[in-house]
């Protein structure tokens, strides 16, 4: 039976398209990589949910302290864990300590053997660190031979820096979080992972907003070429196809395009997947078997882009009229209507429109209208740039001979010059709308920490057993160290056990308690009463010369703590609270050392807060190691200014790697489609410079006839962009600001892309205009 | 490079040119000259090199080794900026496509080479339109070069290469691409104008019948030219 007449043309167009020689090998491939780049990204993303998902189970299959922790006698299925998590340069590194209790104590997910005391097993990214000249820093801070390998298990992330000491001094110095026995790694009740209503909008904005562009992208290119094509099928009419036949000719040559994008994209991703295992992009690592596309996601691209690809083509050719005799003239286009244009911007802000406040109560936002309403007002970007760039261009009037060449042509085919800046123009105006929406509710996801960085900048907590005053020499001696303070903290209640009051007590020597408190005068052995912090009614209560209060006091259910008297001194005297070195206003009692028991030293926690000079190379790092020398289960806290949300973090981190792809794409994508119509008019440009033409004015012809539209593109893409952010905030219930500094930055970084496309085509420019262009045999 | 003297009146002359493309010999010691005026058909049948004669004439190629000398001038000695001056003021150019701007109008193809020589919008196109009046294209003057026919657009290109007043034309199979009666009224009117305008034209064609508009055929054959006046 012969197949229908559709299907035998879409095959002659299949055929076509990997028969027509040399060029036409070299348009079909350039048509299968762009294709092929956009189903990589489309396919990455398809994979995305599953890699997170995985990440988070094995977050808390390895998670060693819960807050449902009870305290558990020592036995033979227990084991003493210590968190010891470090930084090096900026990176993280999860540290612990462990020590097992007997035989049956719980291997950590992806460890084969416990370590020995002073032994650890490593991460492979963190063996690698410790093995090359970078990590000689980190390797004095663990000094610990290796003895093994941490695997995939265990770890969420293939440049994940880890490692499992082992000891043998942990069992008496359980003190959770920090130091817990424990029976089981992970959580007894795991959890999906939550994101509240505005995270999640975030999320399902930062995907449309990145997905557009690549769906834009792939229409771009299925139209590789398509000025030679449509001189092929013009030779075909001759020969007798009619009009539709030479359409469906032509969706057979799209669809041979599109599969073999498909195929290309399945390898790019596959490679990508391989090649993704060895990177690390902003802190976040995975390995290849995270990246498994959601099967039905994966299987909704396979149909989606070919599908895609045919309509593309159909409709672009739906302007066109080929003629036979290669005669081919494109109607003149009938003038853009602005109507039914408009109307999907209006339909997108109708769907977002229910939802505006919602983002106040905690309320759920319906996920289709947000996706829907975002793509309308992107896919609006679209719509309306042909128009807007035929309407201004068409104003324009002629300047100089580049200028004129330039607008000329965009005057000719606008509708290619809109195509070109499409895909810019739709991820400028989303990316303007997140920023706008992250600067806009940035305030609910970072707090000010109210550290002064000029006080203190790292704090690092004097081991139990060590003097503060000789840990506070042991860092001032430090490399990089400009200025250490060592203050001591302990906590006095009114009764020996479950205290009903209670009151903070500071040991310092005069100058360390000067940084808390504005003192009259200050010898060794005088103390001081802190009164007047906000809400403290306990301290005017406990501090009172002769009152006894008791040191480290203990509590029903719990471990009996030191429990040590300590009698107020009748030489008390008060002294006003200012903000300390970590910004805040402490109260109590002061001390200085003489005015100390003998026997209360153990009762006090010491902390030694440091000032870094920051002339030192890696000051941090060397402050690090002297901590960990005294102990390694020393802690060491780094000041910000400000703290983010761990999610919103990832969320922006999330954005700011997709943009980049999505923006590389564009700038990929834009060049071919330069270069293509750089080749096609390589004639001309010859027959150009033949005459006399300087390249000069052909190169900046050419710069303007980019430029012309981009600018269109960006003024439209910070229209949309400005209006789709103010929606978004309106939704999250947030102040509507205009982050004009986002504006800027995007739509420079779109000019940018655009100057970089324009520049690197002009040395194919410069070929292009060579005579040989003239020479036909 | 060979130095000779040019023949004694010569507007442009060319001697013991040789040019390979790769492996490929395009001209092995061609001869030519034009005097000032004169018509020069060069003939030859395909790949004998007659193009890249034209284009090492017109100082679009340089040849790899020989001797051009325009007005006295040697043009292996120009820079290619002077080169391209050199084409923009002294010669025009018409080629078998026409080779017109697409977006431009018509009246803005033919005054395109002066605007690349720095005149005035409004006074090249002037200029432009008297030379498509001359050509009987001036109706023409608001369409598009895809909005014209084939013998109409290449009346456009003949008028955009005399708007400068050049002293050469150089035409390479003008009429190529056209039906023999359009073919012969593009002739009619190049010659003319270019006799009028007393400007050399060198004629690149391999139709007898086209040549027969010329004062003196040139034959190129394998790179090498013969004079054909002399040899009769």
């Amino acid at each position: 039976m012969r197949p229908p007449q559709s299907v035998r043309d879409l095959t002659m167009g299949l055929r076509f398209a990997v028969t027509g020689g040399r060029e036409g090998w070299v348009r079909l491939l350039l048509t299968a990589l762009g294709v092929g780049l956009g189903v990589a990204l489309l396919l990455l993303t398809t994979a995305l949910p599953h890699a997170l998902e995985v990440r988070h189970d094995r977050e808390q299959s390895r998670s060693d302290f819960t807050y449902d922790y009870k305290p558990v006698a020592p036995a033979d299925d227990t084991l003493v864990i210590a968190d010891v998590d470090t930084t090096y340069r900026g990176k993280d590194v999860r540290g612990r300590v462990v020590m097992p209790e007997g035989e049956r104590a719980p291997l950590p997910p992806g460890v084969a053997a416990f370590p020995a005391a002073g032994d650890m097993v490593v991460s492979p990214a963190l063996k690698e660190l410790l093995d090359s000249p970078g990590g000689a820093l980190l390797r004095d801070r663990l000094p610990y031979r290796i003895t093994g390998t941490i695997t995939e298990s265990g770890l969420i992330g293939s440049r994940e820096l880890a490692y499992y000491a082992g000891s043998d001094a942990l069992a008496d110095r359980v003190n959770p979080p920090y130091v817990a026995r424990i029976t089981r790694f992970g959580t007894p009740n795991p959890t999906k992972e939550s994101t509240d209503p505005v995270l999640l909008l975030l999320v399902l904005v930062v995907f449309v907003v990145l997905l557009m562009p690549v769906a834009v992208f792939i229409a771009a290119a299925v139209r590789f070429g398509g000025e030679r094509r449509d001189r092929r099928l013009a030779a075909l009419r001759l020969v007798g196809s009619d009009s539709r036949m030479t359409r469906r000719i032509a969706a057979g040559e799209a669809l041979a395009g599109a599969l073999l994008g498909l195929v290309f994209g399945t390898g790019f991703f596959l490679l990508g997947r391989q090649v993704a295992g060895s990177v690390e992009v902003l802190g976040v690592s995975v390995f290849p078997s995270y990246l498994d596309p959601t099967p039905a996601l994966a299987a909704l691209v396979a149909v989606a882009v070919p599908a895609a690809a045919v309509l593309v083509t159909l409709l672009a050719l739906r302007g066109v009229v080929i003629e036979p005799l290669g005669v081919m003239r494109t109607a003149r286009p009938s003038r853009r209507r602005l109507w039914w244009r408009l109307l999907l911007p209006l339909a997108g802000l109708a769907m977002l429109y229910p939802m505006i406040g919602q983002g106040h109560d905690g309320g759920g936002f319906n996920e289709y209208l947000v996706v829907g309403g975002v793509m309308l007002l992107l896919i609006g970007v679209t719509a309306l740039l042909p128009w807007v760039v035929e309407s201004v261009v068409g104003r324009l009037g002629p300047g100089g001979v580049a200028w004129q060449l330039a607008v000329r042509r965009l005057q000719l085919s606008s509708g290619t010059a809109a195509r070109m800046v499409n895909g810019i123009a739709v991820a400028v105006a989303g990316a303007i709308a997140l920023q706008m929406l992250f600067a806009g509710v940035q305030g609910d996801y970072t707090k000010t920490t109210g550290y002064d960085l000029t006080r203190a900048q790292m704090r690092v907590s004097v081991p139990t057993g060590t003097s503060v005053d000789r840990a506070t020499a042991k860092v001032r001696a430090t490399a990089g160290v400009g200025r250490a303070v060592g203050l001591a903290d302990g906590y006095a209640g009114d009764t020996r056990r479950d205290p009903e009051h209670g009151t903070e007590v500071t040991l310092g020597s005069c100058a360390a308690l000067r940084e808390v408190a504005v003192l009259p005068s200050c010898h060794d052995g005088d103390s001081f009463a802190l009164l007047g912090s906000p809400g403290d009614t306990d301290t005017p209560k406990l501090v009172r010369a002769g009152r006894t209060v008791y040191l480290d006091p203990s509590y029903q259910g719990e471990a009996r703590n030191l429990e040590i008297a300590l009698t107020v001194p009748h030489g008390v005297r008060q002294a006003r609270t200012r903000h300390d070195l970590t910004g805040t206003e402490r109260a109590g009692l002061l001390l200085t050392p003489g005015a100390l028991p003998a026997n209360a030293a153990p009762a006090f926690q010491g902390v030694v807060y440091v000032v870094l000079d920051r002339t030192v190379t890696d000051a941090a790092e060397h402050v690090r190691n002297t901590a960990a020398a005294m102990d390694p289960l020393a802690s060491v806290d780094t000041f910000a200014a400000t703290e983010s949300s761990k999610k919103f973090t990832s969320i922006r981190t999330g954005l700011f790697v997709g943009a980049a792809c999505v923006l590389a794409l564009i700038g990929a994508s834009l060049l071919v489609s330069q270069l293509e119509q750089l080749r096609e008019r390589r004639k001309l440009l010859s027959s150009l410079v033949a005459f006399g033409t300087r390249r000069r004015t052909l190169s900046l012809s050419v710069l303007w006839q980019t430029a012309i539209p981009i600018a269109l593109g960006l003024l439209l893409a910070s229209v949309v962009g400005v209006t789709l952010g103010a929606v978004l905030l309106r939704m999250s219930a947030a102040t509507v600001r205009v982050d004009w500094a986002s504006v800027l930055a995007m739509t420079g970084i779109g000019a940018g892309v655009v100057l970089a496309v324009t520049l690197l085509s002009l040395p194919p420019l410069l070929r292009l205009m060579r005579p040989e262009g003239l020479r036909t045999e | 490079m060979t130095t000779t003297s040019a023949p004694p009146g010569s507007l442009l002359a060319a001697q013991d040119l040789r040019k390979a493309y790769g492996p490929t010999t395009a001209l092995d010691g061609a001869d030519f000259s034009i005097h000032p005026g004169e018509v020069v058909a060069v003939m030859g049948p395909s790949g004998s090199g007659k193009s890249t004669l034209l284009h090492c004439l017109a100082g679009i190629v340089p040849p790899d080794s020989g001797s051009i000398r325009y007005d006295g001038r040697e043009l292996a000695g120009m820079s290619d900026a002077g080169r391209s001056a050199l084409r923009r003021s002294e010669f025009g150019f018409v080629f078998q496509f026409g080779q017109l701007v697409p977006e431009l109008t018509c009246v803005e193809n033919v005054a395109l080479p002066l605007r690349l020589n720095g005149a005035p919008r409004k006074e090249a196109e002037r200029t432009a339109l008297g030379w498509m009046e001359r050509l009987e294209v001036d109706d023409l003057r608001a369409k598009r070069p895809g909005e014209v026919s084939g013998g109409q657009g290449q009346r456009v290109a003949v008028a955009r290469s005399l708007v400068t007043s050049p002293r050469v034309v150089f035409a390479d199979e003008p009429t190529g691409a056209l039906d023999s009666l359009n073919g012969e009224r593009v002739m009619e009117l190049l010659t003319e104008a270019a006799r009028s305008a007393n400007a050399a034209v060198v004629l690149v064609t391999h139709e007898a019948r086209v040549a027969a508009y010329s004062d003196r055929e040139i034959v190129v054959r394998d790179g090498r030219s013969r004079d054909m006046e002399r040899l009769v």
